[in-house]
This record gives C-alpha cells, structure tokens and sequence, in this order.
C-alpha cells in the first residue's frame, strides 16, 4: 500500500512539472494557434538563470525561480519583438512555426557554448530535506513543485477570469478579428501571451533545474511530453492541459513500478494516439472550432 | 633591356621561391600524421567529447614539441553526438574530406559500433578508449582496436569483487537500454547468480527519463539490496545516486546498498552528487594516486594547462594519441602500417595502464582497472583490488 501511494506522489510530482512546462506551450497555442518548439530552450535558460542565480551570485533558490520567471519573461518579448511578430505580420502560419525551430536551435546552440556540455549539479536546499511519513517520502523541493505548480494554476485561472487583460486575452483566442473591432489590440496581446507563456517556462526551468539533468538539452527532455500533454488535454485547454499532465505522471510513476521504466512512452504515446483517433478534441472540449 | 633583365632575373627568383616553398609545403603535409577524432561533443554524451578533446590536446602538445620520428601530428574534430546516425554522418564527413591516417572514437558503444564497418571499408584503424560493448571486438575486427576493459573484463571483476570482497548476496542492475548498458548488466548478472548471488531486479530506462524517483521507489520496495550495479551517463547517474538516496536505498540515505559502477562517470562525479554518493564503489580507468612517472607527470602537465585535476577521460584520450605516435615511433607512416603497429604493441606503458591487444585486438591488460571508493566528505580512496 505504501508503494502505491509512493508512486501517487511521485505522479503527482512528476505531473506538475510537466503542467507548469505545458501551461505556456497551451497559452500560446491557444490565442496563437501556433506551436512554439522555443519554449524547451526557454525552460532550459530559466533553470540556467536560477542555477547561477544560486551558485553563481549566491542568491537564495526561490528568489531564484522569480529571476527566472523574470528571464523567461524578457526572453519571451524579445524572442516575439525579434522574430515571431515581424514573421507573423508577413502573413501565413508556417513562417513563425518554422522560426521557433530554428530560435530553438539557436538558442541551443548557445546554450552549449555558453555554458558547456558537462551536467551541472543544481543543488536546491529543499532537494537533499526529505519528509517521511506512513511509510512514504517526499522531498521538501518535490513538495515545493507539488505548491508552485498550485500556486501557478490557481493565479492564472484568477488572471484569466477577473482581469480585463485575462478575459481580453480570451477574446482574442475566441475570436482574434472580434475582439480587434471591440477595441482591443490583438498584436498586444499576442506579445503578453508570449510574455507571460514564457516566464511561466522560465519559473518551470527553475523547478527543474534541481530534479533533472541541469545540461543545455534539459529542456527538451520534458518538451516532448509537455507537447503530449497539450495534445491529449485538449490544444488551448488549460483544464484539460492540467488533467492530462497528472494524468501522464500518475502513468509513468505506476508504469515504472508494474511494468517498467521502458514502457513508459510507449503507453504515452499510445495514449496520445487513441485520443488523436477517438476524441481529438481532448480531454475536455473547450467550445471552439479551431479546437477540433 | 637592363630593365628587361631584372624583370626576368626577378620573375625567375619569385618562380623558384614558390617552388621552394610549394615542396616545403608538400614535405611537411607528408610529414603529419592525420588523425580523425570521432567524440560526442553534442547531447547528453559531450561531457566525454570535451573531457576528451583536452587530453588529446595536452598529448599534442607534448609529441609536437619534437615530433616523433620526424612526424607531427594534428586532429581533426568531428562531433559524433554518442550516437550511431550521426556517428556515421561524422565517420563518412571525416574520411571523405580529411582522409585520416587513423580515427580516435567514439565514446557511447551503439556509436562505435555503427562505425566500425566505415573504418574497416576505408582501411582506416580505429583506436577505441570508452566504448564497453563485447561486440566491438567479438568476434574481432582487423581495423578495430580497444585500449579499455570491455564489459565483460570490467562485468565479470566488479561482480566477483562484490560477491567476495563485499559479501554482497543480493543485487538490483540499474541500466540505460543501449548495447553498453544492457551488455554490462548482463554480464553482472550472470557472473553474480554463477557465483551464489541473487538479482532481484533488473531496471532498464531510456535516456530521456530524468526524474528517478519512480525507479528508485520500485527498487526500495524489493527487500534488502546488498550492491546495484548502475550503467548510465553522468547526468542520469547524479539523479539515479540522488533518487536511491532519497528514498532510503543506499549508504548516503541512511541504508544499506552500494551502488557500483563500471567506467562511466568521470571524477568530480561525488562532489556533484553530494552525500548520496556515500560509499559508492565504482571502476575508473585512471588513478590519479598512481606513483608511476609516467602519471605523476600527466597530472603535472594537465594541471599546469588546464588548472584543474584530471579525469580518466582526459587519461585515456591522451594514451591514445601517445598510443599512435608510440606506433609511429616503430616505424608506422600511414593507416596500413598504424594498424599493424597497433596489432604488435607490446606492454605499452601509459597513463591508464598497459595496453597488450590479444588476437581480437582488445586491451587485455587487467591493470587498466581502477576501483574507487566514496568517502563521507566526497574525497575518495583508491582501493587495490586488482
């Protein structure tokens, strides 16, 4: 019994990484219809800032996560003012799909010059703290994870629904010509969603950081699953993103104890295609026809 | 038609200059031994490839001051990823642009593997230092060649040493699902149940699981583990050590497991870790406490460039080059006569031990096999094992 509630917890561990990771790849998809494969490297810079932040400067780790958070933030406007919106203006969807692939390589690249291949051991204070009870642990930097990722939730759902920004962020994943004739700037907002997308990438960096493996490709270890995340919940749906993450590390913890670690894409991934083929609306069907 | 002259009389000298320079030119391109570096310098892997690169660069250093037998050596770099498809894309680029003399490479085995057939069409030796895989030299391969203990050398040594020197009687393998990391757990276990010993889990994982937690739970739900024998890369070695612990498994968190590892990790590993690195036991390939000359002087000379202690990466990427110049020593001028005097080394002596190939043209020296333990304030011991 106690190994059962043991993997619970480490599912629920695991599944809020990977939602704080997959919240920003949905914001944007879902006021941009547009996937952004930058958002792995910007995970990985903000768990590059809050490690120097940490042991390069030797601030405390969780003013670290909002250095990140504030890192992402400015990179997720720069990427967009550089790049993405002038790519955007020109028409056409595929030239901005195709510039996140190459940001992300470039910014890879970077990374790996920057700050070398070798892994870094980000040591969070919380990661060696561990909590026992009932024959169960956790690690205070897990438990952390488990409330930022709450915390998180909880502060975009309130941002979304009580102020104008949120519900004219809405408006524009509604209907984005609507909204512009409704007085509200759709190219603002698409740079706030990418502002706000990409501090959430930068904050789920620092998070990170101390539980994998800090290298310049640690983002996009989590990438690939944050993407099947966002597809098996629903493209744009923050509901169906969020159930889908614990979903999905509830799936590898108990896949891990059952029947072992190398089955664990395989029931991922033939999860991802049952949904593709039966209901391809996601988890939960958000009222949208951009979302069929 | 003085003028005239002097125009000819200086055409005449700019023609011979160049022609003096042109075979000048020529003489020391024929003088240079080529030598093709195939390293993963991208991915989880590059830590190997950067580690590597500054051996290689220290020992060309050290041979190029004079050269060997009027022959100086360069290397080109080309960056293999640990990887078989762009280990092949980077073996073709390499033979077809730099035609070397020799290739050095690569680290991970499912890469050295996939090249090996290249080499051996190009009739290019390929001197292997990091790959583990029985396969590389069984049943043997003419153009290749292995300086470090192959996975049953190292298999079979740790787990008689667990069994006898540690008393170990239960175990759970820890491996990454490649051709190294499953031959090694393979051999362990089989050596290990041969001998009396028990495996009560054998735990394979790809390379993209970061978060051990999961694995660590299962493998602390399986009664009482004496050893676990772990083949990954460093930075899945870090969490996997940092996970056991965690959970209660292994000596750094209170429990009762070794954790035992095979040449993978690089020093510096421990410190990394922090306390769940608490008596693990693991193979390097390099004894930086070896009185030898020969070693004492590398750490020196590595110190000296680098400012920083070195690894048995840095070890065995620069025997490798001194490896091919020692063959160059004996008369060996391009990748047909590298070959042979790689095939008829003798008790070369180098910085990780000696290297002697048998008729697979595998290393069978055992003392290329270092044991090291994990003190409680990150230091560690060399143990005399072997």
């Amino acid at each position: 019994m106690a190994v059962v509630l043991q993997q619970a917890i480490n599912g629920v561990v695991l599944g809020s990484l990977y939602v704080l990771v997959a919240l920003g790849l949905t914001l944007v998809y879902g006021v941009l219809v547009q996937i952004n494969f930058a958002h792995a490297d910007i995970v990985t810079l903000g768990a590059f800032s809050a490690y120097f932040f940490v042991h390069g400067v030797g601030g405390g780790y969780i003013p670290g996560i909002a250095v990140a958070f504030v890192v992402g933030g400015i990179l997720g406007w720069a990427v967009n003012a550089a790049v993405f919106a002038p790519l955007r203006e020109r028409g056409g969807e595929l030239l901005p799909l195709i510039a996140t692939i190459g940001v992300s390589i470039a910014m890879e690249n970077a990374m790996l010059a920057w700050f070398g291949p070798i892994p870094y051991a980000f040591d969070s204070p919380y990661s060696s703290e561990v909590i026992r009870f009932g024959g169960t642990f956790i690690t205070v930097q897990n438990a952390l994870i488990i409330s930022v990722s709450v915390l998180t939730i909880g502060l975009l759902y309130a941002f979304m629904k009580f102020t104008f920004l949120g519900k004219a962020l809405r408006a524009v994943s509604q209907d984005r010509e609507t909204a512009g004739l409704m007085g509200i700037n759709p190219n603002q907002l698409v740079m706030l969603t990418f502002v706000i997308a990409s501090a959430l990438a930068g904050m789920a960096g620092a998070m990170l950081g101390p539980v994998l493996v800090l290298t310049p490709f640690a983002g996009t270890s989590v990438i690939v699953k944050a993407f099947a995340i966002v597809i098996i919940g629903g493209f744009g749906n923050f509901d169906g993103t969020i159930l889908a993450g614990l979903l999905v590390g509830l799936i590898e913890s108990y896949t891990t104890q059952y029947l072992g670690p190398g089955m664990i894409d395989i029931i991922v991934f033939a999860l991802l295609l049952v949904m593709l083929a039966i209901r391809p609306t996601g988890l939960i069907a958000e009222k949208r026809e951009e979302n069929v | 038609m003085v003028m005239r002259l002097r125009v000819c009389c200086l055409a005449a000298g700019a023609i011979a200059a160049a022609l003096v320079v042109t075979s000048t030119a020529v003489r020391a391109e024929d003088q240079i031994i080529k030598i093709g570096a195939l390293l993963p310098m991208s991915g989880p892997g590059s830590y190997f490839g950067a580690q590597d690169r500054q051996g290689i660069e220290l020992a060309l250093d050290e041979i190029n001051k004079t050269g060997v037998s009027g022959y100086k050596f360069e290397v080109k770099f080309e960056d293999s990823a640990c990887s078989p498809l762009p280990a092949t894309q980077a073996a073709k680029r390499l033979l077809d642009q730099y035609k070397p003399d020799v290739v050095i490479g690569e680290e991970c085995s499912d890469a050295t593997l996939a090249i090996m057939p290249l080499m051996e069409l190009a009739k290019v030796p390929l001197l292997n230092a990091g790959s583990s895989s029985i396969r590389i030299t069984e049943p043997g391969n003419p153009w290749t060649f292995r300086i470090m203990p192959n996975e049953v050398m190292q298999g079979v040594d740790i787990a008689t040493h667990a069994y006898k020197r540690l008393d170990a009687r239960t175990a759970v393998l820890l491996y990454e699902n490649t051709n190294a990391g499953i031959g090694n757990a393979r051999v362990f276990n089989d050596t290990f149940t041969k001998l009396g010993g028990k495996v009560l889990a054998d735990i394979g994982f790809g390379r993209d699981i970061n978060d051990f937690t999961s694995i660590a739970t299962r493998v602390a739900g399986v009664g009482k583990i004496d050893v676990i024998p772990t083949y990954t890369l460093e930075g899945q070695g870090l969490k996997i050590t940092q996970a056991l612990s965690q959970a209660g498994v292994t000596k750094g968190g209170g429990g009762q497991a070794i954790q035992l590892g095979t040449i993978w990790l690089p020093f510096g590993f421990e410190q990394k870790a922090g306390k769940a690195a608490l008596g693990y036991i693991r193979i390097v390939q390099f004894d930086p406490t070896d009185e030898r000359a020969l070693v004492r002087n590398f750490v020196v000379a590595f110190k000296a460039k680098y400012r920083q202690d070195p690894t048995h990466l840095h070890a065995h990427a620069y025997d490798q080059i001194i490896l091919i110049a020692d063959t160059v020593k004996r008369g060996a001028k391009d990748a047909q006569s590298i070959r042979d005097g790689l095939a008829a080394t003798k008790s070369f002596s180098g910085v990780t031990g000696s290297v002697e190939f048998d008729k697979t043209n595998q290393n069978d020296k055992m003392d290329t096999i270092h044991y090291m333990e994990t003190l409680p304030d990150l230091s560690w011991k060399a143990l005399k094992w072997n």
